[in-house]
């Protein structure tokens, strides 16, 4: 108890050494609180970033490989047509299959099929019908009329020639088989089944708002929720059903209208008149599933999307997607890159307090180490005199420590005090500085492209929104760690004073001063 | 029995030759109720043997005993603020203190049980002959023998069986130097006190009632 006493009386009796400690520790504590604070703080964000911003895998068609693989000339269009028709497609099990990672967080996708409709109206700025043509001639020279007999499809259905020489009349039927790739969707309705509301990132993101009913709750019933274009056209609304069919068996389903929403993606093209989703129509992937095990012909198109845990799974997720057989013509893209952009301002400010805090600290340590073994010097006499009165050694230790230690408790209280102002303003400071030197080479990148006025985006970051503020916070993380730095350097600054009070005779000391 | 034994005792410091002692083979007794004297020549050793009775060196040959028991088997830091008071010639007390500061430390350092420190402390002050207006002075502010006085209240303040002063008066006048010397003597005929005091003062070592002299290296009583 009289250590303590001891401590604060000579605290109090020796301001003029106190003060000049304490002015020490008082810049020490407000550089670490700002750099703790800053560096916490920006951590958190980070985290916080990662954790709101899920690192979604995708598969991707890689079309270089198959333009690589690709022949030149007209005649070859039909071969590469078939190459393409042969690439073995992904389908939803093999998606399961992926799914079923440890190196995942969840999955989800879109099953598209299409499907026909007698009832509806499709929203098209085109309007198709048949022409006929009849045309008599007679020559002794032989002529060659032609004409449509109407368009099939997609193109022409076929072609009729007449060639007429002397009296002799030659009809000569030429038919246009139109030869198209077997992906395409053939009916004229979209129908976009969702695995779950994770997978409708449309909505999510905010392009497609429903503004009418709500969105389907049962990802297996027959539920939609169509473009408000396509409900106008159709003069549809909420609650009634609309007819669809199978372009391949005429098998017609009933789905019930749950939902009208609004795609805002396309609002700037005037030169379209239907948004490109008009004709799509949202759904569970339930219904999407249950049309293809009806007709296993139909023509689908899955989307998935993978949450992959962290980082370190990306690459071993891709290795083990491709174990599982998916084919070389796909590859496994992330979004990691654009998140680590998004993040890398702050990461740079993160780092650059790390380094001022641990250069900080390293030089408070030697300076106070090197104050501290002056003051004990002077302080000689006095370990002599309390070593005589039989203060052990261990005790004298303890009470010049808890000296220091209060200051700098003290000094750290008040630093911490200054740093909560100061680490804020600090902090964004920083970021500014950071974002303006990254600006500042992206604009340089830009110049080397020859888009002066304009920004580009060449790094893939416009989807994913940057940290831009670092509201630094004094929290009780920091001031924990505060009071750690403040007992670390209490006891490497008393390592001077413990090893004195070792080595000291306190009868030497008393000989030298009589 | 005496309360304090020194059997056989030499000391040599630990860089000096083999055979080169400041002193060996020093056997003294001391007893409660009597001042002693130690006298002897500059160099002949007196510091280091108190510095050996007060546990503050520990002898090279031989033992001190306190109470029967080896100074070596005794913790030196307990023996020195319970069972034994130092006196020096330097005083050396706290100048961050105040003269009652310093003896209420030696009373916390030696746990003493005593209600009211402050109370305790200024009676030894009285007692040792300062007036109340001593108290709140801080030792710089004090004159020799006024600080010597708190020297010797502050060795009062645990109530020890012994006390050892080192040249207690060889930086005070004639008169002060009795003023103490009267203190030091009631404390052993009328406190029951070893008093010890290194001395090369003849008026000291007439006023003891035991003179040992430390001379070319041999005790002499």
């Amino acid at each position: 108890m009289y250590i303590i006493k001891n401590s604060l009386v000579s605290i109090i009796r020796n301001k003029g050494r106190n003060i000049l400690i304490g002015v020490i520790i008082l810049v020490i504590a407000c550089a670490s609180t700002v750099t703790l604070a800053i560096r916490n703080t920006a951590n958190n964000l980070v985290k916080d970033y990662e954790q709101s911003h899920d690192i979604i895998a995708s598969i991707s068609f890689d079309r270089h490989s198959l333009t690589e693989n690709f022949k030149g000339g007209a005649d070859n269009q039909k071969g590469n047509i078939e190459a393409f028709n042969n690439i073995e497609y992904f389908n939803l099990e093999d998606v399961k299959n992926y799914g079923n990672s440890d190196y995942l967080k969840g999955y989800y996708y879109m099953y598209a099929t299409s499907l026909n409709s007698d009832s509806l109206t499709k929203a098209t700025d085109s309007y198709e019908y048949e022409v006929e043509d009849t045309q008599t001639s007679t020559t002794t020279s032989s002529t060659t009329t032609g004409g449509s007999s109407g368009m099939g499809k997609g193109g022409p259905g076929g072609e009729r020639h007449t060639i007429t020489n002397n009296n002799t009349t030659t009809v000569i039927t030429k038919s246009k088989e139109v030869f198209q790739s077997s992906r395409n969707m053939t009916g004229d309705f979209e129908i976009d089944g969702y695995s779950s509301y994770d997978a409708m990132t449309n909505f999510v993101g905010g392009t497609y708002k429903v503004v009418e009913g709500e969105m389907i709750s049962d990802f297996g019933n027959l539920e939609c929720v169509i473009n408000s274009e396509l409900a106008t056209l159709n003069e549809l609304s909420v609650g009634d059903t609309i007819t669809l069919k199978n372009p391949n068996t005429e098998v017609t389903y009933d789905f019930i209208v749950k939902g009208i929403y609004e795609d805002s993606s396309n609002s700037d093209d005037s030169s379209k008149m239907y948004s490109s989703s008009a004709n799509r129509l949202i759904t569970g992937s339930g219904v999407v599933e249950k049309l293809v095990e009806d007709d296993s012909t139909l023509v689908t198109n899955i989307t998935p999307s993978f949450i992959i845990k962290d980082e370190e799974s990306v690459n071993k997720f891709t290795d083990e997607v491709k174990s599982k057989g998916l084919n070389e013509y796909y590859t496994v893209n992330t979004n990691l890159e654009e998140l680590q952009n998004a993040t890398k301002s702050i990461e740079n400010v993160k780092t650059f307090a790390t380094t001022f805090l641990i250069i900080t600290l390293i030089i408070s340590a030697i300076v106070l180490f090197v104050i501290n073994m002056i003051n004990i010097r002077e302080r000689k006499y006095e370990i002599g005199v309390f070593r005589t009165i039989g203060i052990s050694k261990f005790k004298l230790t303890m009470q010049f420590i808890l000296e220091l230690l209060v200051v700098a408790v003290i000094m750290l209280c008040i630093g911490a005090v200054c740093g909560t102002y100061l680490s804020k303003p600090v902090g964004n400071m920083l970021l500014q500085n950071e974002i303006q030197s990254s600006e500042s080479q992206e604009e340089e990148i830009s110049n080397n492209f020859g888009k002066r006025d304009m920004k580009m985006d060449y790094s893939g970051t416009a989807q994913i929104q940057t940290i831009d503020t670092i509201d630094a916070v004094v929290d009780f993380t920091v001031i924990a760690e505060l009071l750690g730095i403040g007992v670390l350097l209490t006891l490497i600054s008393s390592l001077a004073s413990m090893i004195s009070i070792q080595r000291f005779s306190p009868l030497t000391i008393l000989k030298e001063r009589s | 029995m005496g309360i304090l034994k020194l059997e056989n005792v030499g000391y040599r410091y630990k860089d000096a030759p083999k055979d080169v002692y400041v002193f060996k083979n020093i056997n003294y007794e001391f007893e409660q109720g009597k001042m002693y004297a130690i006298k002897g020549k500059s160099g002949s050793g007196k510091t280091t043997l108190l510095s050996l009775i007060t546990g503050l060196e520990k002898c090279t040959e031989g033992k001190v005993l306190y109470d029967g028991k080896d100074l070596k088997k005794r913790n030196l830091d307990k023996y020195r603020n319970t069972d034994i008071g130092i006196i020096f010639q330097s005083y050396n007390l706290l100048p961050s203190l105040t003269s009652v500061e310093n003896i209420i430390l030696s009373m916390d350092v030696s746990k003493v049980r005593i209600k009211n420190k402050k109370k305790k402390a200024i009676e030894l002050m009285e007692s040792v002959g300062l007036s109340k207006e001593h108290i709140k002075r801080k030792i710089l502010k004090l004159s020799g023998g006024e600080q010597q006085r708190i020297a010797i209240a502050r060795s009062l303040s645990y109530n020890p069986k012994i006390i050892i002063a080192d040249e207690p008066t060889g930086n005070l006048d004639k008169d002060t130097e009795n003023d103490i010397l009267n203190i030091f003597e009631k404390l052993a005929k009328e406190e029951n006190k070893c008093i010890i005091v290194v001395t090369h003062s003849q008026n000291v070592c007439s006023r003891a009632d035991v003179v040992y002299e430390l001379k070319n290296n041999k005790d002499e009583k």
